[in-house]
């Protein structure tokens, strides 16, 4: 019977140990497969991420070798038959001479519409940067005037230019080449519809946030239905017009792409309608400054005057050069500083100032700089003033040498240190406490944003989007980010300009920046693009989620320290 | 009378660009099919300027004019580059080599000859 009972038992666990083998095997295969499908997916979006880097390029390479494969043929051609037509080698007769004239203008006419579809390919994909500069407008449009006026003239067309702004007050940010081809785009434009011995009239316009420039002819206008579709291309008020005018339809579309740009706006009236008398008028409308909220000061004359807002900082060294260093840097930007030269003196400072921070070196005689630090974090006074080390060991070295355990400064500058770095050590403590930890990518591709957003959700670290670099800035002041991922390539400018900005503002100029290009930069390039602490990574050679990994690893640094349990004595 | 060498590998081009140069000036026009023909015409000839293209084989217009460079018998020669790349970025390294000036491809063989001495400061 217990044989039978026994046996039964055995089977019973037999089978018992069968169910839990059965259900942990198929646990460990959902687990696999999720796993599978989650590497399979990170695969996926990196090597999507190195094709489409890989797809730029071979773009990159196809247009410049389109356009110099179809432009050599053309110069032949071109070139032959200019001279034939001139006359240059040897008389030819009139029928001849016609047939020549047609086949210069023609090839003329061909040259203009590859310029221009490759140009409108380049700029709509993004790849043509903007240089972004403070340009004035009454010159560029005196420039496109004198590059247009032989055209005017041998059409009978008179330019007119009314400007009711004082020439300094038509300044604005933008790229003068683009902005120099829209305003002779849309010259050329006006003196093709304009009937001999008519006027080509410019306006200049300025109010305090925009500058606008209206160009109005006396020619047959636009029917209100076409108002808006002469800006697409290859569409124009009659199908004809680019063969007889010699337009190539896209002049009025690359036009609303390089305003669009800026940030600008382009539109047509119809004279008639306004009540202007006959003709059109095109009109661009540019936001006067892209950075109208920055400081005009320059950046020498602004760090001279320190601003009190930035606190009170201690520093704390026996050696007295180096307390002057380190004040000299930082009173320069804005911050006031109390000298100790001991420990002691350093505590006694940080109980009767309310300070930011401490500068705290190490090796010091009386108190070391481990005894500093453990009174400081005793003392209920100062136990929350975040405390940066200054030594010449390097953290590990430092940390496992001879400090206690319990006792984890906010931050560490190595010395021989340079300002740049001592600067991003203290911002970076300084704005720690304050809570913020969402990340702003700045990233005009959208579906690599997306790619690289995706990879936070799971962290938990809110991550904002620009797309633009004016976004990028109204974002930066509306909430200061803990770190900026920065793609140097924007419609609107380039990241090299936006970085400049930020180096302006004195609450941004030592954000860690992680630099995520398409290219590799030259080391010259690194330096114009530093700010605080800055990681330079480069798309196709570094995937997304080596970024995530070390956004998250900088953006955890930043966050505030979890509470410890108090520490009562040093062991 | 001023004498121009022009390097292209297209046979075309060396011909019309020749032609215009000829036509519209009193200017003597040598010829070269190759970055390395064009240096050793080039000391050979000292010509007044060289005109050169700069997407060539084996030896492109950049690498020939750091090699003229290098040369003491031909650094002091003036090098216009005639490019048919016109993107800003092309120009932009173009610029930074220390040519003496860069033309466009196609041009107008009516204003090359002008376009040239202009870019070389020629006032004759």
């Amino acid at each position: 019977m217990s044989l039978i009972l026994l046996i039964l038992v055995c089977v019973g666990l037999a089978i018992s140990l069968c169910v839990v083998w059965i259900r942990a095997n198929t646990a460990i295969r959902r687990l696999r497969a999720q796993l599978d499908a989650a590497t399979e997916a990170q695969r996926n979006k990196d090597s999507l991420l190195v094709q489409r880097s890989e797809l730029d390029k071979i773009k990159d390479e196809f247009i410049s070798t389109v356009s110099h494969e179809l432009r050599t043929p053309l110069t032949s051609i071109r070139g032959a038959l200019g001279l034939l037509s001139a006359g240059l080698m040897g008389n030819v007769d009139a029928k001849a001479q016609n047939l020549l004239r047609i086949a210069v203008t023609n090839t003329d006419r061909l040259i203009r519409l590859i310029n221009d579809i490759l140009d409108i390919e380049r700029m709509e994909s993004g790849r043509a940067t903007l240089h972004v500069r403070r340009i004035n407008l009454l010159e560029l449009v005196q420039q496109g005037i004198d590059t247009m006026t032989a055209m005017a003239d041998s059409a009978g067309v008179a330019l007119v230019l009314n400007v009711t702004a004082p020439s300094e007050a038509v300044a604005l940010d933008g790229d003068s080449d683009r902005i120099l081809q829209v305003i002779t785009n849309l010259l050329s434009n006006a003196i093709k519809f304009s009937p001999p011995k008519t006027t080509v009239n410019i306006h200049i316009e300025a109010d305090p946030d925009w500058l606008t420039l209206r160009v109005s002819d006396e020619g047959r206008g636009i029917p209100v239905d076409k108002l808006e579709t002469i800006f697409d291309r290859f569409q124009q008020v009659e199908a004809s017009d680019a063969r007889q005018k010699g337009g190539t339809g896209l002049g009025l579309a690359i036009c609303k792409t390089i305003v669009q740009q800026h940030n600008g706006s382009i539109w047509a009236e119809s004279n008639v309608q306004q009540k202007r008398g006959p003709g059109a008028s095109l009109i661009v409308a540019f936001p006067r400054l892209a950075r109208q909220h920055t400081s005009t000061v320059p950046a020498q004359q602004r760090s001279s005057r320190p601003a009190p807002s930035r606190g009170t900082i201690i520093v704390c060294d026996d050696d007295a050069s180096i307390r002057t260093i380190v004040s000299e840097h930082l009173e320069r930007h804005g911050y006031r500083i109390l000298e100790a030269d001991c420990g002691e003196r350093a505590i006694a400072l940080a109980s009767a100032n309310s300070t930011q921070a401490i500068l705290l070196d190490l090796y010091m005689p009386g108190l070391s700089g481990w005894e500093t630090l453990q009174r400081l974090k005793d003392s209920k006074d100062t136990a929350k003033i975040p405390v940066v080390i200054l030594s010449v060991l390097s953290p590990s070295a430092g940390r496992v040498k001879d400090s206690p355990k319990q006792l984890i400064p906010q931050g560490w500058v190595q010395k021989p240190f340079e300002e740049e770095r001592l600067l991003a050590e203290l911002s970076r403590v300084l704005h720690s406490g304050n809570g913020s930890s969402h990340v702003l990518l700045v990233e005009d591709d959208a579906d690599l944003a997306a790619v690289i957003i995706a990879g936070f959700e799971e962290a938990q670290v809110r991550v904002d989007h620009a797309n633009t670099r004016q976004s990028a800035m109204d974002q930066c002041r509306l909430d200061r980010p803990a770190l900026i991922i920065l793609d140097l390539t924007l419609p609107d400018g380039d990241g090299f300009s936006l970085v400049e900005w930020l180096r302006q503002q004195p609450d941004l100029l030592s954000l860690p920046l992680v630099v995520y290009s398409g290219r590799d930069l030259a080391d010259a390039e690194m330096s114009q693009l530093r700010l605080g602490p800055t990681d330079f990574l480069t798309k196709g050679r570094v995937p997304p989620s080596e970024v995530e990994e070390l956004v998250l690893n900088i953006v955890q640094h930043l966050r505030p320290a979890t509470p410890r349990p108090k520490v009562s004595q040093r062991p | 009378m001023r004498r121009v060498l022009i390097i292209d590998d297209e046979d075309d081009i060396r011909e019309v660009a020749g032609l215009s140069l000829e036509a519209t000036r009193d200017w003597q026009i040598l010829t070269a099919s190759s970055g390395r023909q064009g240096i050793k015409v080039a000391a050979a000839e000292k010509p007044d300027a060289i005109l050169m293209d700069v997407m060539m084989p084996e030896m492109d217009g950049p690498t020939t004019f750091k090699q003229l460079q290098l040369n003491p018998e031909t650094q002091g020669i003036p090098v216009v580059l005639l490019t048919a790349k016109v993107q800003g970025v092309d120009q932009r390294r173009f610029a930074g080599l220390g040519v003496a000036g860069i033309l466009f491809k196609p041009f107008d063989p009516l204003e090359l000859a002008q376009q040239l001495a202009d870019a070389l400061g020629w006032r004759d």
